[in-house]
């Protein structure tokens, strides 16, 4: 018995690890079993100063199949998505898209979902946009919208119906 | 003749920063580039990767089959948008489950036809690498003779796998193009640092001290303004400017600039057809 095999048994998520395996191969993304924890991606993290995000830990944990203790962790909500960790990554992994994946996971799991996404998503669905555009203050408190500013009228969804039921049913499909 | 693109709004421009909208549909089409509003869109999926990636690829998938339905390449000035769009036509390339699977759904649901073949520009790779500086150097009247720093955001160059208008480490476009147009600039260290823009969902402190931190190494490194390329960053830098300073403790008042307006200044368009009066942050002290 090694190591790995005691990892195994305290913390079965190998089906986890493989399906977490099989959704990143899928966004064109390699396993992250090729990290080799150097943590250049915790050393440019945008996160890890204010929110102490480390990447490299999201990976090594991932990598030794604990999966279940990171997408419960409110860490993964701290990651900005700025990317440099995919950028920098000299094995060219993505911890920046397994903390993405793992987000999904946790709202599939349906937990609340964290901060304004939900009005995020609710936009979405009711109108096509994050929120409907907004009547803006300049300097003097003057108000002003699109029309009056000479803008166009934004476009919308032409079928709300069938572009939210689109959405809705992708909702409940696996990546 | 002119090229025709079709101009895809997204939700940050087209709901909040006017500025943006009005300087690009004001000077682009100047530069013999005729800009198209496209109906039936709607948001690119960026703001919801955290939610679900296969709706935020539904989402980039649709805005492209819609353009791509008129004939026409795409231009997507906001930076998070450009990447959904482009990165999704690379997924669905190179995946054929997820294609299969996206495709379907868009004929099925929508009756849109996906193809992903066209070119999806952003400001920078439009004004640059379309347009060129020659061009741009052509027209200035009034040169804008600041110290300018660039603030390219993250998704303007991140990642590069995913086909970005700039070098993900050593961006220069914006530079040269500031340069064509009469300003000065020169690297400084924060450049790639990010405003904080997308942690404002669920973070919101530190999203405030991100954009408080980069406006005050920007002040201090002795610009007079920054020019950004990313409605994101218009909201945190400019729009939110004050509530950044309030969250560090200091004081800011930075001028920031979309790099259109920029242009449309030295080209010497009227402050309003550029949205100048929409900027929150102190741009009066200059023009």
């Amino acid at each position: 018995m090694d190591i790995t095999d005691l990892f195994n048994m305290s913390q079965p998520e190998g089906d986890k690890q493989k399906e977490l395996i099989r959704q990143l191969a899928i966004l064109g993304i390699k396993n992250p079993s090729l990290c080799f924890q150097c943590a250049k991606c915790t050393s440019g993290c945008e996160a890890m100063k204010l929110l102490e995000l480390q990447p490299h830990s999201i990976m090594a944990s991932v990598k030794t199949g604990f999966i279940e203790e990171v997408a419960n962790s409110d860490v993964i909500w701290t990651c900005i998505g700025c990317y440099k960790c995919k950028e920098r990554c000299p094995q060219e992994m993505s911890p920046v898209e397994v903390m993405f994946i793992l987000k999904n996971w946790y709202v599939a799991s349906g937990k609340s979902i964290p901060g304004d996404y939900q009005n995020l998503l609710q936009g979405i669905l009711s109108k096509g946009y994050i929120q409907e555009p907004l009547e803006v203050l300049d300097k003097n408190n003057e108000k002003w919208n699109r029309r009056k500013l000479g803008l166009s009228d934004l476009n919308y969804p032409k079928n709300m119906n069938s572009f939210m039921s689109a959405l809705t049913e992708l909702a409940a499909e696996k990546l | 003749m002119a090229k025709e693109l079709g101009l895809y709004p997204g939700c940050v421009m087209s709901t909040e920063q006017y500025a943006y909208e009005l300087s690009i549909k004001n000077v682009i089409p100047d530069f013999n580039i005729k800009l198209v509003d496209l109906d039936n869109t709607s948001c690119c999926g960026a703001p919801i990767r955290s939610i679900n990636l296969l709706m935020q690829m539904y989402l980039a998938a649709r805005n492209i089959a819609i353009c791509e339905e008129k004939g026409l390449d795409m231009y997507a000035p906001c930076s998070l948008g450009h990447l959904s769009l482009t990165e999704t036509k690379n997924r669905l390339n190179n995946s054929k489950e997820l294609r299969e699977k996206i495709v379907k759904k868009l004929k099925e649901k929508e009756g849109l036809e996906y193809k992903g073949e066209i070119r999806i520009y952003h400001t920078v790779d439009l004004l640059y690498d379309i347009i060129g500086l020659e061009k741009i150097k052509k027209k200035v009247k009034k040169p804008v003779k600041w110290k300018i720093a660039c603030h390219y955001g993250c998704h303007t160059v991140r990642y590069t796998d995913a086909g970005r208008p700039d070098r993900a480490e050593h961006p220069n476009k914006m530079e040269e193009i500031i340069k064509a147009i009469g300003g000065e600039t020169w690297n400084y260290s924060e450049k790639l640092n990010c405003c904080g823009g997308p942690l404002m969902v669920t973070h919101r402190e530190a999203a405030l001290t991100k954009a408080g931190e980069k406006l005050k190494a920007i002040k201090d490194r002795g610009f007079d303004a920054i020019a950004i390329v990313c409605p994101y960053g218009g909201r945190m830098l400019d729009g939110r400017q004050d509530k950044a300073a309030s969250t560090i403790g200091e004081k800011l008042g930075v001028p920031v600039f979309y790099l259109t307006q920029l242009i449309g200044l030295a080209i010497g368009k009227k402050p309003e057809e550029l949205g100048l009066h929409l900027n929150l942050s102190p741009v009066d002290k200059l023009i």
